[in-house]
């Protein structure tokens, strides 16, 4: 694939759940290693998206191509599976499995590496987090931003070619926030393609190649962070960034 | 009462013990194997055989263990295959909570997240993988105290194997009984041995529900 050939694809996508129409059409690309940042208000469907990008649910309408897998084909949408990475709000860690273990698991069932290997890699992966010397801890014995931390090596460990983040931060403490967003962008800064919802605008502004704003089912508007921050063209993107900024 | 006819007679009532003790174990086994695969079979959601699991737990709670144990034990003769009483009361106590703890695995199952699931399945993980790795483990925490608790009606229902002729812990009573008399002595000796069996484990279910309890 080249380079220029974007590495997700959604062209038309709606999704309703029972009567409601969560997305009305949103088209979409993003490039191999471009940082995409999506901010919107609360049920303007931006989870929805991210979660048919990750193949977690499926759209009614559309086509959705990531990483050359076309999603909308129930046929071949497993084919996604462990070849992109999702860090969620709730982090979602194994609670009966110790960071290690976390890291392990995919690596011993799904990639089928001998145990050695497979730890030896889960190592580097938490070490790359800074967590490497709570290996041994289980997810009740970490902080959140080390949990979180934890996820995202977990993620990492499958060598994904996206990442994924669902409000990565939200459930953390503020103090904590710095640490996981410091991760993020340092994956950032590696090239990783990485779509993330977040309200951490300060992010956004200083990480995102582009920022689409979303609202009530669609793209409202998108940019570089430097024109949607400072001079956004729509009027529900200016009240959005509004509200937003003087919390 | 006179206890020490009783303790004359205490070498059958431990014979009946230990019936019933081998009883309780086998049956244990068993209906956590049958739970165990009906409520894996309910979740699973494949078409015939989450029917077929539903129909089933749905029946033998529907049903008292005594008929069950009748059916078991008279059907089969019937059906020209004699079990031996052993065999028919394992299976038909089996049977019938396997029903009851099906269910209390299904809830179990029901109650890890499903961010679970989701979390595995991007890491690429099957169904099946994640059921064992993941949510099986997770379940065992929360269902042992219902589960216990479920065993120790198990292990009291035993007693019902008694209609079927097994020289069971009542049953061995009952002959002392028809023996020596002092009915009120042998069934208190009885109730006192069930006890023992079964208060240990219910102190267990009540420190495993103290130390679930969110701090
Ligand atoms: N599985 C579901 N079943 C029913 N409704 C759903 C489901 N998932 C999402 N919705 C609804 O779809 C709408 C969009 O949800 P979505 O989670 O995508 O919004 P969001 O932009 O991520 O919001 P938030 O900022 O609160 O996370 C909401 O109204 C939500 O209630
Ligand atoms: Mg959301």
């Amino acid at each position: 694939m080249s380079n220029l050939e974007p590495i997700i694809k959604l062209a038309g996508v709606t999704k309703s759940f029972g009567a409601v129409q969560v997305l009305k059409g949103i088209d979409l690309h993003v490039s191999e290693g471009e940082v995409l940042v999506v901010i919107g208000a609360s049920g303007s469907g931006k989870s929805t998206v991210l979660r048919i990008m990750s193949g977690l649910e499926t759209a009614d309408s559309g086509q959705v191509w990531v990483n050359s897998v076309p999603l909308h084909d129930p046929r071949r949408a497993r084919e996604i599976r462990g070849h992109v990475g999702m860090v969620f709000q709730q982090f979602n860690l194994f609670p009966h499995l110790t960071a290690l273990g976390n890291v392990t698991l995919a690596l011993l069932k799904v990639r089928k590496l001998s145990a050695e290997v497979a730890k030896k890699k889960a190592l580097a992966v938490l070490d790359r987090v800074g967590l490497a010397e709570k290996a041994g801890n289980y997810p009740s014995q970490l902080s959140g931003g080390q949990q979180q931390r934890v996820a995202i090596a977990r993620a990492l460990a499958v060598e994904p070619t996206i990442m994924f983040f669902d409000e990565a931060t939200s459930a953390l403490d503020p103090e904590l926030v710095g640490e996981v967003t410091s991760v993020m962008r340092s994956l950032a800064d590696e090239g990783m393609t990485m779509v993330v919802v977040t309200h951490e605008m300060s992010f956004a502004r200083k990480t995102a190649d582009r920022v689409v704003f979303m609202d009530q089912g669609i793209i409202a508007e998108q940019g570089p962070p430097e024109q949607l921050f400072v001079r956004p063209q729509n009027d529900r993107t200016k009240q959005f960034l509004q509200r937003v900024l003087e919390v | 009462m006179n206890f020490i006819v009783v303790l004359a007679s205490f070498p059958q009532l431990l014979e009946g013990l230990l019936i019933t003790l081998a009883l309780s174990a086998a049956s244990i086994v068993g209906s956590t194997l049958l739970g165990l695969l009906a409520a894996t079979l309910r979740v699973s959601r494949v078409p015939i055989g989450s029917q077929i699991a539903r129909i089933y737990v749905e029946v033998f709670r529907g049903s008292p263990l005594l008929i069950t144990l009748l059916f078991v034990y008279f059907g089969s003769a019937y059906a020209g295959y004699h079990m031996n009483i052993f065999a028919a009361a394992v299976v038909g106590i089996s049977v019938y909570q396997g029903a009851y703890i099906a269910e209390i695995i299904r809830a179990g199952i029901e109650s890890v997240p499903p961010g679970q699931w989701e979390a595995s399945k991007i890491l690429g993980l099957s169904n099946s993988q994640t059921f064992v790795s993941v949510v099986l483990p997770q379940t065992g925490k929360i269902v042992l105290p219902p589960l216990i608790g479920q065993y120790i009606a198990l292990i009291k229902d035993t007693s019902i194997a008694f209609v079927i002729g097994l020289a069971e812990l009542v049953r061995q009573g009952q002959a002392i009984i028809d023996r020596v008399g002092q009915p009120l002595a042998v069934y208190v000796t009885i109730a006192a041995l069930y006890f023992i069996i079964c208060y240990p484990l219910s102190r267990w279910v009540r420190g495993l529900e103290k130390r679930s309890q969110p701090a």
